[in-house]
């Protein structure tokens, strides 16, 4: 039996084994052209970008791909939940106590400190699999021979990176601004009080998950080992915020101030305490003598270079 | 318009290596056969084709669009499969397949079917949702085909599809080549150093040596012009092409071996006569099989 060629078969005919071997067997049920839709390179880089964010957090992977990402974000929101239950038991109690207030520990602006080693951990644990792994297999070519171009590439990993670090960080803020409005005595009050918070809520958690985002991509590009890209991305984080501690502690003025904008923790920091108008983590930000959106600028330029690095290093790396 | 168009294409490695030097070629719809020595230029020309890698000079065109200028709509409806491994072995071939489906701009439900289509056509069906890690070296080229597929390419780009098959899953391979490029209509470009496998499945062929053109012609032409008759006799091979070359033939001596230029019915008679002339003792003639090997042999005279 045999389909006659040049005609694709009927998609009801029965399948007829045409060839078999010790890779299986071959059955003809005619092969069918696609004449439907091609989306180009825009839905490519769109497909590209929810595919990392999947892969962030394991969906559609085993089960075992999903315990570190969750497990992170879940210890991310903890302190924001507990928080808000605290608090809400306690006004039904009608206790009017100040736990979510400013000595609690639990606020907007002490959060960042509570949860950006969560995210740094985040970073080091995915971001290497994000790229290393096309790397380690020989992926790349069969990426760039598509409707993609090298850059889209880059930039469609890192905006996924950053778009799941963005999802970790502004749960709890979520959570503690809900929790807090609906805890206010009067909710539209309430709701009317915490507004102001939602501008500096969203500029750091953009500007956290962006400049974390872009250094440990930066980092993951250049090897397809995962264990080099995650001491790596840790080494980056640690270091220098250690140099700048000691550094700080030697000598002061403006040398320290310059390099305090070499650690991006610390940098992320300045510009929480800008934004928040509060005080700082890091002794060596407090101590620095900055106009507090040198650190905001120096984020968005650290994330520009980590961009630029990354994007710089696909358009050449060999495929 | 000529399915693919280079003009002057020229890629010259950093180190120096030159791979491909000045080739200027069209290539037509079909099955063609690009066949080389390892390191010819080969995978050079696929991946200048994809915009993988720059061109040092000159364009190169597919469907009539410069490479360079309009990568990502060439690839659209361009499908590769790498000479080399390029599987996620943690992936499934479904999976891996449908992302490629997507990445060539396919909408998510159209990815998905032609992913089940795709992979039935290739053969792989039962073991789809299975991570390649556990697939054999077979079922791994299927998938590597499936993703070169599964956008409905216009072009086919093969390197090597056959690496690593044991005989049995080279002629599988080789059968779904044919057919894909025969009956679907799909114009393809077969890289390979082995020129039986070209000779089996190609309509068209194009040798490059050493990064140059050495000739590029449909098979039947390739197989006649090259042929070449082998004559073995137990002494005497030099005498023996000496007198052939008197006869104004074409020649070339390999120890007991004299290679004649096969000319036509003619050239039995004349190399009869002088073996018969010289007394010498004829162990075999014959046509050579493989006379598509004898490009790559520069002592044989081009017919």
């Amino acid at each position: 039996m045999s389909v006659s060629p040049g005609a694709p078969a009927d998609r009801s005919t029965t399948a007829q084994v045409r060839a078999s071997g010790p890779g299986g067997s071959i059955y003809d049920l005619g092969y069918q052209g696609y004449e439907g839709p091609r989306l180009g390179r825009e839905a490519a880089i769109r497909a590209l970008f929810w595919h990392t964010v999947r892969s962030c957090y394991g969906i559609g992977r085993g089960g075992r791909a999903k315990i570190v990402p969750f497990v992170l974000a879940g210890l991310a929101v903890l302190p924001a939940v507990v928080g808000v239950g605290i608090a809400a038991i306690a006004a039904q109690s009608g206790q009017v106590g100040d736990v979510l207030g400013s000595n609690s520990p639990i606020r907007y602006a002490t959060y960042h400190g509570l949860v950006s080693t969560l995210v740094m951990l985040f970073c080091a644990a995915q971001a290497p699999e994000l790229l290393g792994r096309d790397q380690r297999f020989g992926v790349l070519p069969v990426y760039f021979s598509r409707a993609l171009a090298r850059i889209d590439y880059a930039v469609a990993k890192v905006l996924g990176l950053a778009a799941s670090l963005l999802a970790m960080v502004i749960a709890p803020y979520a959570v503690l601004f809900v929790g807090r409005v609906l805890v206010a005595p009067d909710p539209v009050e309430g709701l009317a009080e915490e507004l102001p918070s939602l501008f500096p809520l969203i500029a750091q958690a953009l500007l956290t998950s962006g400049l974390l985002a872009a250094i440990a991509m930066a980092i993951a590009a250049f090897t397809p080992r995962r264990a080099y890209a995650t001491v790596g991305i840790i080494a980056a984080f640690l270091i220098p915020s250690i140099v700048v501690a000691l550094v700080v502690g030697m000598l002061s003025g403006s040398i320290a101030d310059w390099i305090v904008l070499m650690s991006p923790v610390d940098v992320l920091d300045g510009t929480n305490a800008t934004l928040f108008r509060a005080s700082a983590d890091s002794q060596a930000v407090s101590a620095s003598n900055f106009n507090g959106l040198v650190f905001v600028a120096t984020a968005l330029v650290g994330i520009a270079v980590a961009v630029a690095v990354t994007i710089r290093r696909y358009l050449r790396i060999a495929a | 318009m000529p399915l693919i168009s280079l003009e002057n294409l020229t890629k010259q490695y950093r180190d120096g290596v030159t791979a491909l030097d000045q080739l200027t070629l069209d290539i037509e719809p079909g099955i063609v056969g690009l066949v080389g020595a390892n390191g010819a230029g080969k995978s050079t020309l696929l991946k200048l084709l994809l915009g993988l890698i720059e061109p040092t000079s000159g364009t190169a065109r597919v469907m009539g669009l410069d490479v360079r200028r309009n990568g990502p709509a060439v690839r659209q409806t361009v499908g590769y499969m790498p000479e080399h491994d390029c599987l996620p072995p943690d992936a499934s071939a479904t999976d891996f397949v449908g992302h490629m489906a997507r990445m060539s701009g396919l909408p998510r439900s159209a990815a998905r079917e032609r992913t089940a289509e795709v992979l039935r056509h290739v053969g792989l069906y039962e073991e789809r949702y299975r991570a390649i890690g556990g697939y054999s070296t077979g079922m791994k080229q299927r998938v590597k085909l499936a993703q070169a597929l599964v956008h409905d390419p216009r072009l086919l780009l093969l390197d090597e599809p056959t690496n690593g098959l044991d005989p049995a899953g080279r002629d599988e391979m080789l059968e779904l080549v044919r057919r894909t490029g025969a009956e679907f209509g799909i114009a393809v470009v077969l890289a390979s150093h082995l020129l039986g496998e070209i000779e089996r499945v190609c309509d068209f062929l194009v040798a490059i040596d050493a990064g140059r053109l050495l000739r590029a012609a449909p098979l039947g032409t390739f197989t006649e012009r090259t042929g070449v008759l082998a004559v073995e006799v137990e002494t005497g091979s030099d005498a023996l092409a000496a007198a052939l070359t008197g006869r104004e033939l074409d020649v070339v001596v390999d120890g007991r071996w004299v290679l004649v230029a096969f000319d036509g019915e003619r050239t039995y008679d004349l190399v009869r006569d002088a073996v018969a002339e010289l007394d010498l003792s004829l162990v075999r003639l014959e046509q050579r099989r493989h006379a598509l090997e004898d490009l790559f042999r520069d002592e044989v005279p081009a017919a």
